[in-house]
């Protein structure tokens, strides 16, 4: 088992290399613009731009400057500046990080508390109305663009703009540090907007993946046995039929981790989403560099886990 | 449907179909089984039957809204808007409504259902197939060829989706990328879409593959004397099968949908084309006034992404008769 | 690219138009007249808003959904930027009252320079200009502005890791007059001959050629604001420079909250993307300006929030207190307050231009009956009504727009009458008629080139791109439309000329001070055309009009400059070099215990330094 987990270990970090030089040479083919000329402004004289870009090194052949960067990380930790800012990139990344966390591991934790229930339910009494009406109302909301539903619980529950003033809305973000009450009060609703949206996946997922488990000859052993049915649907069902239901979660984990940059537009809470995306428009490559590489190693991170679990539950899987 | 299951099946259902017609019992083949089960589930049914509508609404779109007397899709028509610029409600001259240029919603709506259709279904199947692929031969060969393709699965995995589609977007928005082998608009949000979906797929049917791979059949059919290809393709794919279209059919309204947050991102399909997905787009900053403009298409792809999910959970409940008992 | 605007105060007649037509239902008026009108409501021009006597103390808070890009004077170049920038952290030597878009006043100066005062001589060739004595820097520089400040904040834009955006186009190689010693392509920072300081409170320019006029006029832009040389030349090495992006000193009312012993301001008082946060100057006095302009500064403390989606903002400012909005209304929160909230909305008239640029050097345009032609049909009505309707705009007619010198002359809103101007709701026979002289009898384009029409995918961009899609299929031409992000519109292809786009629909302009030569002189000047970054969207280069701007430069004598700078603009409608779309207006919202001050010179945006709370 610790050869499996370190060798997954040192996958996890050829990986990130194999993605940030994905990413190096994505933008050298598919440049969104010249950084160099957006930070030389309007009307720049052709020298001011030369200037600038051999200041960034972006005259340099690519493989240089990829090498340039990754030393810059193993050596001194220093994944660069903006070319647009000169802000550092570790620096901005960590003044963002805490808000995408708290975004995401609140939200994971929401539409799992709603989706595996009503997946078992589902399952369990399959075609039945409780069936019917809980996989509708999940695909109701599955169906709704994030951002639309953003705006229609803003405009429905915000404590300032809405018809039923309950929550705190957009910008009402504070660090849990800050003030823990008001912290947790103002991700209810983007929490809320989130899970909604994957929770129906989930529920699905595990829907389907239970009836079929449900059908196998060690289900009607343990229920020949006598246990009780809720023990036979929880404790030997849904152990066998979580097995997708974990593989994905750990993916969306890890790209949540990147940034969910529509929720936090419309709830205007400060995470990487929203760093990223204007990155990537102003072909701020190190800071795009920087946030992709974080959502890698979370992604990483999460496969890692959810590896370990697939071989905990299924010990078939574990020793081959 | 392994072995094992096939000779149970015909037993159960031998017992459910025997008619009380003297002299004559008759076995039925595992697909008129599995018809009649699916037949029987009235919401799959008309699940099925509203896909088939809808499929029909997309190719006849240009006749149903001249039939309708609408105007065209595409028809900009300032007068329909107030003082203000805002569109209009739904109206008898447009049933639906406006929007933002004053186009006939309900006409846009009923054009907008080709988009969606064509993007979810064959994104969806590209996805599916490479997917299986690449699943198969991984969860089924191990060793290198599992290890080399569930890195580069990983590898997909771990690259962002804004990254990827913002970048492309912003790259080759105008004129095209690499010579126009990647040109802005449908191909490309199809490319996008079955570039981030395979690899769900391959995920989740390598798992399906390595716990299979075990069972008690793929073993007696080895011991048969099977070759590799005949287990792959004899026994592990169509144990597939039913996890499959269980994904399927829920990739092909998530694609659907991601190619409305696409359009968000602005790498949707070229304007003025219709798709539901940019028409809920652009309908989002007067989310709290033209409530028609959001509501149309958007119960148009809820009822579509629930037709195909209840239209799934039917074709597996079919499949998958055994199960739980209440 | 936009820059600052400032709008006019033009006749009540221009902006209380017609009495309006009826409501919902009701659409644009017949073809051949002007579209239908909105009567603003009480309080919603900002024409009459009371600048003195208002009740101090409070802090403010403002919404803004873009985040800012250059807080250093010597860079700031975008609208929002100049919202905290001049006059309110920054002191430029001239700038203008809130309630003004023409009238020049000192802010760090003393006096305005004129002949009369003998700030302006040598026939205009050197403008001599005296400041303010006692003016403090914020900590931790402390002491007294010198005039030596101001030259160091002038030169230092030639600094490649400054790269201030004007400093070619109006004191350096591109300009028509240069500062003496500037006038070379090389000049990269460092000393200016043409900038002596004779004295700590006296600067002297020296132009090699009469542009006493344009001189003034750009003084008013932010970089003429002191930078200490001590303090910034070591941060100006570094490139970009950090003056600005990590450390800054303010001599304005406000200044960023920093920490007063090293000036860094970036992670205190400036969290990249969520929060500006603006204090009293602790060395601000009152008594340092003169009675033409002086700003009450009667708030504590403004909080300014990054992010977020501008619609709700817009509705958590007028059904919130203390707060504005610093975007511009967005098209919905208009209707909503004009009907619900009128005495929160301010509407400023006249704040900018937006048209279509057609590619004059390339592709079907070169042809100047084409663009006659597509100019006629162009449905200019239908782009102001998808846009917001008459409250946020007016057809557009000719390039220089209201509230500046030259407006009146060159047309006024009608524009000059020649018949493919003359109908806003866009005139196919008209438009048929060019088609017949550029070649293509049928009406109808039967060539085989396409054209490219690159659009934004912001706001009402795509919206109106259709507009002028629909346009130019109506004359046959094979269209391929795209949408990118603005900032990639103008980066990548509408502001590079290489990239050969046809038609830019959405493109405008601002004006950078107050002279019309602010107007036309970047977007039109054929020598203005540079290979990246290019703001001569539709590489226009006539010689007719490169010397009548070259001329018109050089003019001294204010009505004699407007006429021909007027002349201008008609010699560019006569070559139809853009199709024009709309003269812009800009609603801005506020909460309704704010007495928000709107600076007119500025498209509207809010004065800090004016404006206060009701019940601080």
């Amino acid at each position: 088992m610790t050869a499996y987990i370190i060798r997954r270990v040192l996958w996890g970090i050829l990986l990130l290399f194999l993605v940030s030089l994905l990413t190096f040479l994505f933008f050298y083919i598919f440049p969104a613009a010249n950084p160099a000329q957006l930070r030389a402004g309007r009307n720049a004289s052709p020298a001011i731009i030369a200037y600038i870009t051999k200041e960034l090194g972006l005259n340099k052949p690519v493989y240089t400057q990829f090498f340039d960067y990754m030393k810059g990380i193993v050596l001194h930790f220093n994944f660069g500046y903006s070319y647009y800012s000169g802000a550092s990139v570790i620096g901005l990344i960590g003044n963002r990080l805490p808000a995408t966390l708290s975004l995401t591991v609140g939200a994971v934790l929401l539409w799992l508390l709603m989706g595996i229930p009503v997946g078992v339910i589902s399952a369990v009494r399959r075609r039945s109305a409780v069936d019917r009406t809980a996989m509708g109302t999940a695909l109701l909301f599955v169906s709704m663009p994030v951002y639309w539903l953003g705006l229609i619980v803003l405009f429905l529950f915000a404590s300032d703009i809405g018809k039923f003033p309950i929550l705190p809305g957009a910008s009402s973000y504070v660090g849990l540090t800050v003030s823990p009450t008001k912290w947790f009060t103002s991700l209810l609703l983007p929490w809320f907007v989130l899970a909604a949206t994957e929770a129906a996946i989930y529920s699905r997922l595990l829907r389907g993946s239970l009836i079929e488990v449900m059908g196998e000859d060690y289900i009607r052993t343990a229920r020949a046995k006598g246990l009780p049915e809720r023990r036979v649907v929880w404790h030997h069902g849904v152990r066998s039929a979580i097995t997708p239901v974990i593989t994905v979660l750990g993916l969306d984990i890890g790209a949540l981790l990147g940034g969910a940059v529509l929720v936090e537009t419309v709830f205007d809470i400060p995470g990487i989403g929203r760093l990223n995306y204007d990155a990537i428009l102003h072909s701020d490559i190190p800071i795009v560099q920087g946030t992709v590489l974080l959502a890698a190693m979370f992604i990483v991170v999460a496969n890692i886990v959810v590896d370990i679990a697939y071989a905990y539950l299924d010990p078939r899987v574990r020793y081959s | 449907m392994s072995v094992g299951a096939d000779l149970v099946l015909e037993s159960e259902a031998t017992v459910e179909s025997v008619e009380l017609v003297p002299d004559e019992v008759t076995a039925r083949s595992p697909f008129q089984l599995f018809w009649r089960r699916f037949r029987s589930d009235r919401v799959a049914m008309a699940s099925a039957i509203f896909i088939i509508v809808l499929i029909v609404v997309a190719i006849a779109a240009p006749l149903i809204v001249s039939v309708l007397g609408l105007p065209g899709p595409n028809v900009n028509n300032t007068n329909a808007l107030d003082i203000f610029g805002s569109p209009s409600g739904p109206s008898v001259s447009h049933p639906f409504g406006v929007d933002e240029l004053g186009r006939d919603v309900l006409s846009r709506t009923i054009y907008g259902a080709r988009v969606s259709l064509v993007v979810g279904i064959f994104g969806t199947l590209i996805a599916a197939v490479v997917g299986t692929i690449v699943g198969l031969l991984s969860g089924f060969y191990r060793g290198w060829t599992d290890t080399l393709m569930m890195r580069t699965v990983d590898v997909f995995l771990s690259f962002p989706v804004l990254v990827l589609g913002l970048g492309i977007g912003a790259a080759c928005g105008v004129r095209g990328c690499l010579s126009g082998l990647i040109q802005p608009g449908i191909a490309t949000v199809i490319f996008i879409i079955a570039l981030l979906s395979f690899t769900y797929i391959a995920r989740i049917v390598r798992g399906q593959v390595l716990s299979l791979r075990e069972k008690e059949f793929v073993e007696a059919a080895r011991s048969l004397g099977a070759s590799n290809t005949r287990i792959l393709f004899r026994e592990i794919l169509p144990n597939l099968i039913a996890p499959l279209i269980v994904y399927s059919s829920l990739l092909i309204p998530t694609n659907i949908l991601l190619e409305a947050a696409l359009s968000f991102l602005g790498v949707g399909i070229r304007p003025p084309t219709a798709s539901w997905g940019q028409m809920i787009a652009d309908a989002t900053p007067t989310f709290n006034t033209a409530w028609w403009y959001m509501v149309f298409p958007g119960a148009a792809l809820l009822l579509t992404v629930l037709a195909f999910n209840l239209m799934g959970d039917g074709l597996l409940d079919a499949l998958n008769p055994r199960g739980t008992r209440s | 690219m936009r820059t600052f605007a400032r709008s006019a105060v033009i006749a009540v007649a221009a902006v209380v138009l017609a009495v309006a037509a009826a409501a919902c239902g009701s659409s644009s008026s017949s073809s051949g007249s002007a579209t239908a009108t909105i009567p603003l409501k009480a309080g919603e021009n900002p024409s009459s808003e009371v600048l003195y006597g208002k009740k101090s103390g409070g802090t403010l808070t403002a919404y803004s959904s873009i985040d800012f890009e250059h807080l250093d004077p010597g860079q700031t170049y975008f609208a929002l930027d100049y919202i905290v920038v001049p006059n309110i952290t920054q002191r430029p030597l001239f700038t203008y009252p809130p309630n003004s878009t023409t009238q020049l006043v000192p802010d760090l100066a003393t006096e305005i320079p004129t002949i009369a005062n003998g700030g302006i001589t040598d026939g205009g060739k050197t403008v001599t200009v005296h400041i303010q004595p006692n003016v403090r820097f914020s900590p931790p520089v402390n002491r007294a502005v010198t005039s030596a400040d101001v030259a160091y904040g002038i030169e230092r834009g030639a600094n490649p890791n400054v790269a201030n955006p004007y400093f070619a186009g109006y004191f350096g190689s591109a300009s028509p007059s240069p500062l003496e010693g500037a006038e070379s392509a090389k000049y990269a920072g460092g000393p200016i001959p043409g900038i002596q300081t004779p004295n700590s409170t006296t600067i002297v320019f020296h132009m090699t050629k009469p542009g006493s006029t344009t001189l003034i006029n750009a003084l008013s832009l932010a970089t003429s604001s002191p930078v200490p040389e001590s303090f910034a030349g070591p941060l100006d090495k570094h490139s970009p420079t950090t003056y600005g992006s990590q450390y800054l000193v303010a001599t304005g009312p406000y200044m960023i909250q920093a920490n007063n012993t090293t000036g860094q301001f970036a992670g205190i008082g400036y969290q990249t993307g969520k929060s500006l946060t603006l204090v009293r100057n602790p060395n601000w006095s009152a008594s340092t300006y003169t009675s033409a302009y002086r700003p009450p500064a009667y708030l504590n403390q403004i909080n300014v929030k990054i992010g977020g989606d501008a619609t709700v903002a817009g509705l958590q400012v007028l059904k919130g207190s203390d707060s504005v909005q610093l975007d511009g209304a967005t098209h919905t929160n208009v209707k909503l307050a004009y009907q619900s909230y009128p005495a929160q909305m301010t509407i400023t008239p006249g704040v900018g231009t937006w048209y279509a640029a057609l590619d004059n050097a390339h592709g079907v345009f070169t042809n100047v009956n084409l663009r006659k032609a597509f100019w006629a049909q162009l449905d200019r009505a239908a782009i102001v009504k998808v846009t917001g309707g008459p409250l946020v705009g007016e057809p557009m007619t000719h390039f220089i727009y209201p509230g500046n010198a030259g407006f009146l002359q060159a047309g006024g809103y009608p524009g000059p009458q020649v018949d493919y101007n003359k109908d806003v709701n866009g005139n196919h026979t008209v438009a048929c008629k060019y088609m017949k002289l550029a070649g293509y009898p049928s009406c109808t384009y039967t060539g085989s080139q396409t054209v490219q029409v690159v659009g934004g995918t912001n706001g009402d961009f795509p919206a109106w791109t259709q507009v002028v899609n629909s346009g130019l299929q109506a004359l046959g031409f094979h269209t391929h439309v795209s949408l990118v992000d603005q900032s990639v519109l103008y980066a990548k292809y509408c502001g590079v000329p290489k990239q050969e786009i046809d038609v830019c629909p959405n493109v405008g302009w601002i004006r950078d001070f107050a002279d019309p030569l602010s107007i036309l002189y970047v977007p039109f000047y054929g020598p203005a055309i540079v290979p990246t970054n290019n703001s001569n969207w539709g590489q226009v280069n006539i010689p007719q009009v490169n010397s009548a701007m070259e001329q018109a430069a050089l003019v001294v004598d204010p009505a004699a400059r407007a006429q021909a700078w007027a002349n201008v603009d008609k010699l560019l409608v006569d070559y139809a070099v853009a199709a024009p779309e709309y003269f812009s207006n800009q609603p801005e919202l506020m909460s309704s215990d704010v007495a928000g001050v709107n600076d007119q010179w500025n498209q509207g945006s809010w004065d800090f330094a004016f404006t206060s709370l009701k019940n601080p």
